[in-house]
């Protein structure tokens, strides 16, 4: 099995891109990655959570080749709902080690703002069941909120206890040269914003945005690249109503758990992690679920200092650039480990964490040095 | 969405005007929404209709809706037990959010729950809502 | 040949705007308002209720008070002036939603607010003929009256389920009389979206011809006489024309009181007479004597006389909500929002 390397990354800033459409966006960042890794790819994958319901395009692996004038190379589109990104690192990743390429891309995009923010929630909401939780007016939010609402009494934690989420994302976020806000936040903000969905505030909802990332991996180590050490994903296959507990994920649980075995390391050796935050609920959870803090431990975690999660800004600062953002996740990690782009983290291993849906599918994807 | 499809809304019907589920014939576990097989691998599943009553366990005041409840915004939303232990997710309505708490009784309702602009189909299904509040 | 209502369900809408409110808004004297109709409040349906709705919960109940199978049912039928669809039966919706069998006669009925007795009346020849077990009607509406109009005042919305049947009799059929003719008092085009009316054209050549004309008719064609009647049960456009009536026909108010329900919830269309009827058998007792009128404008009344059995303690005792439950069960809110919930401010689609 061949080893496979982060070799070249580019990054488009998140935000409102009004005047480029998904193709183009997707290629332009795709051409800075490739010149970026100076190598030919042999495939590209293409993850991307609402190109089909939100901007109309099927094969956009194609459209993207042909705006780059790119032809014959092999076109894989991933939809893994809003953790389509790091699904599509895996499926690369799986590629590389079987050594069918030696070098391939992935890029990842998403343009909700093509539509209107009704449509959004309308679209976001697919990735519930569509038939039993969609039908009834059910989105993420909401459950994110039924959530939050029973971790914050269940662990006895104020609500000024989540909030501090946001503010430590928009911390992080002033230091990223990619993200959609770039200026740090007060905690009475957070505590003071509107109510989307009880408990949660709009502080607690990383914002929808444009965007797109590509990464290039090969299996030959090229400049100071770091290593892809290991990938699991893994799917929570039991309906919200029918879970067992509101404050675990379980499809992170199961994917950290083999991601971290295999990668040989245990979580004290997490140096900086990027998690699915998209909302501030799951940022939490999900730090249990790396095994950084212990069950319902994360928001006294929080009260206590700065961790090194989400040095991007994550979903919150970063935004939410759905199927992209986990390529975004493993470019951003590659550099914080790398120094590049970014303040140089303390130590050798990083992780990802990218989520489809309300803990319907996890991937963790562990970097090394 | 706009012009949701007829026939995803005729299949369903079953569960959603009587909420209908599967249990299963060997081990007894009911599952809603149904599902093909069970957990303890066995196929034969039988039709369930499941209990009219329940307990709230926790909701929410949802305020960003999709295009379908702009106008009836916020929802209440909610999961709830029924009397013989299954849970169901769904609108909460006819409430007084102020007076709403886990542990609350309600009653399955059956309402409106999505029309297709002016001109198309009216899609029901059931709702809950608080008894003796 | 014991046959009669076996069970009965009414449902009422949570919500109530109150008659100063509407009058607030359009510059009328509440308490003139008041005086003339008789009408306190109305209830108003949420914004996810309809006639199908509202019918299916009055028809839950009675189907959960009368503890029979549903399958049992073999016949179905809906009586409204406010159908959401202009074509398509709620009657076929009601045989999915309360888990009939599919072998089952159902249509949708019109006669304005009588359509939903005619549907009793249907379903009592059915059962009669040995042709189904069990039948049942529904009187369902979401009314209409247009913002500004009187009719705004009492139309409102409420739903009554009757299920008719041999066994377990609870309100035993004795007598039944129509009394039809074309009179134009109250209508609704295709199309249109509020009815017109006869202000008081509505009174005596339509309501009280009517309702006197059934009455009288079948006092006279059976030999009953006012005093036979523990309650008396007529339509209730308003509080005064039923209370007139009675005392038209020399029936004491003592025995129209029970049913008058108008006050509180306004006029409620098919469910109208027929939800007067269902708090009257919340508490009637065995051997009671009740007379029914329904009117429908265009213009028509069937009279029955009904003598309550044993059983009705039975279903009496069943949990089911009361009217008068309902009646005390409300949310009060204001005219913005009951135009909300009625959908009746102007919208993209």
């Amino acid at each position: 099995m061949k080893d496979v390397y982060v070799v070249g990354g580019a990054l488009h800033p998140a935000g409102r891109h009004y005047d480029k459409n998904i193709d183009d966006l997707a290629a332009a960042v795709l051409d800075k990655a490739i010149a970026d890794a100076q190598a030919d790819i042999e495939a590209l994958f293409v993850a991307s959570s609402t190109a089909e319901l939100g901007n109309k395009q099927q094969l956009l692996g194609v459209y993207v080749l042909e705006s780059l004038g790119l032809d014959k190379i092999p076109v894989f589109r991933i939809e893994n709902g809003d953790g389509s990104g790091g699904a599509a690192v895996v499926a690369a990743y799986h590629a590389l080690r079987a050594g069918e390429y030696n070098c391939v891309a992935v890029v990842g995009v998403d343009k909700p703002n093509d539509v209107l923010s009704n449509q959004q929630q309308d679209i976001y909401a697919t990735t519930l069941d569509t038939h039993f939780e969609r039908y009834f007016g059910f989105t993420p939010l909401s459950y994110a909120a039924l959530m939050a609402k029973m971790y914050l009494k269940k662990y006895e934690y104020k609500y000024e206890d989540l909030a501090r989420w946001a503010v430590l994302m928009h911390a992080h976020g002033a230091g990223n040269p990619y993200a959609y806000f770039r200026r740090p936040v007060k905690l009475e903000d957070a505590v003071n914003s509107e109510v989307v969905s009880e408990p949660l505030r709009l502080y607690d909802v990383g914002p929808l945005a444009d965007g797109a990332a590509a990464a290039v991996l090969c299996n030959n180590k090229k400049k100071d690249g770091p290593r892809i050490l290991s990938v699991t994903t893994s799917t929570n296959a039991v309906g919200f109503n029918a879970r067992n507990e509101y404050d675990v994920l379980y499809s992170l649980e199961e994917a950290a758990r083999s991601a971290l075995k295999k990668a040989g390391i245990t979580p004290r050796d997490i140096a900086a992690a990027e998690v699915h935050d998209s909302f501030s609920i799951f940022g939490a959870l999900a730090l249990e679920g790396l095994g950084i803090v212990k069950r319902g431990g994360a928001l006294a975690a929080l009260r206590e200092g700065d961790l090194p999660v989400n040095l991007s800004g994550g979903f919150k600062a970063r935004g939410n650039i759905l199927g992209a953002t986990g390529v975004y996740q493993v470019v951003e990690l590659a550099w914080q480990l790398m120094g590049r782009e970014f303040k140089r983290v303390e130590g050798n291993y990083g992780v990802v964490h990218s989520m489809g849906g309300v803990d319907r599918v996890s991937t963790v994807i562990v970097v090394g040095l | 969405m706009k012009h949701e499809s007829v026939p995803i809304y005729w299949r369903n019907i079953p569960q959603y005007y009587r909420l209908v589920a599967k249990r299963c014939k060997k081990c007894g576990a009911v599952h809603f929404p149904p599902v093909v097989r069970c957990r303890c691998g066995s196929k034969e599943l039988e039709d369930l209709e499941l209990p009219k009553e329940g307990k709230l366990v926790e909701f929410t005041v949802l305020h960003q809706v999709g295009t379908d409840f702009l106008k009836q915004k916020p929802l209440v939303v909610g999961l709830v037990e029924l009397s013989n232990g299954v849970r169901v997710v769904g609108q909460i309505v006819d409430a007084q959010v102020e007076k709403l708490a886990p542990g609350a009784k309600v009653e399955v309702v059956f309402r409106r729950v999505v029309a297709d602009g002016k001109h198309g189909l009216v899609m029901y299904g059931y709702k809950f809502r608080p008894v003796g509040l | 040949m014991k046959v009669g209502i076996v069970s009965w369900g009414a449902y009422i809408p949570k919500y109530r705007i109150r008659t100063e409110e509407v009058a607030r808004i359009w510059g009328d004297d509440p308490l003139r308002i008041v005086d003339v109709y008789l009408v306190d409040e109305k209830s108003v349906e949420g914004i996810d209720e309809d006639a199908v709705t509202i019918a299916v919960e009055a028809a839950r109940r009675a189907i959960r008070r009368a503890g029979i199978d549903p399958k049992k049912i073999g016949a179905v039928y809906a009586g409204t002036e406010s159908k959401p669809y202009a074509v398509k039966p709620i009657s076929s919706i009601l045989v999915d939603a309360l888990g009939l069998s599919n072998n089952v006669f159902a249509v949708d009925m019109e006669f304005a607010c009588k359509a939903g007795s005619e549907g009793l009346v249907a379903a009592i020849g059915l059962v009669k003929a040995g042709q189904v077990e069990y039948g049942m009607t529904v009187g369902t509406d979401t009314s209409q009256g247009e913002p500004g109009e009187h009719l705004e005042y009492s139309a409102s919305s409420g739903g009554v389920a009757l299920i008719v049947g041999r066994d377990g009799v609870a309100a035993e059929l004795e007598a039944v009389y129509s009394y039809v003719s074309d009179t134009p008092d109250f209508w609704r085009r295709e199309g249109s979206p509020y009815p017109m009316h006869g202000e008081g054209f509505t009174g005596e050549p339509a309501y009280f011809r009517h309702i006197i004309g059934a009455a009288k008719g079948l006092m006279e064609k059976y030999g009953y006489k006012p005093s036979d009647f523990a309650y008396v049960v007529f339509h209730q456009p308003n509080g005064r024309f039923p209370v007139r009536a009675a005392s038209m026909l020399n029936i004491p108010m003592e025995k129209i009181k029970p049913g008058i329900v108008v006050t509180h919830i306004g006029n409620t269309y098919n469910a109208s007479a027929l939800m007067g009827f269902a708090k009257v058998l919340d508490v009637a007792k065995p051997g009671d004597k009740i007379l029914l009128v329904p009117f429908g404008s265009g213009a028509g009344s069937n009279a029955f006389v009904f003598t309550v059995t044993d059983v009705v303690q039975e279903r009496q005792k069943t949990g089911v909500p009361t009217v008068e439950d309902m009646l005390r069960d409300k949310i009060y809110v204001d005219y913005a929002q009951y135009l909300k919930m009625r959908k009746m401010i102007k919208l993209f689609d």
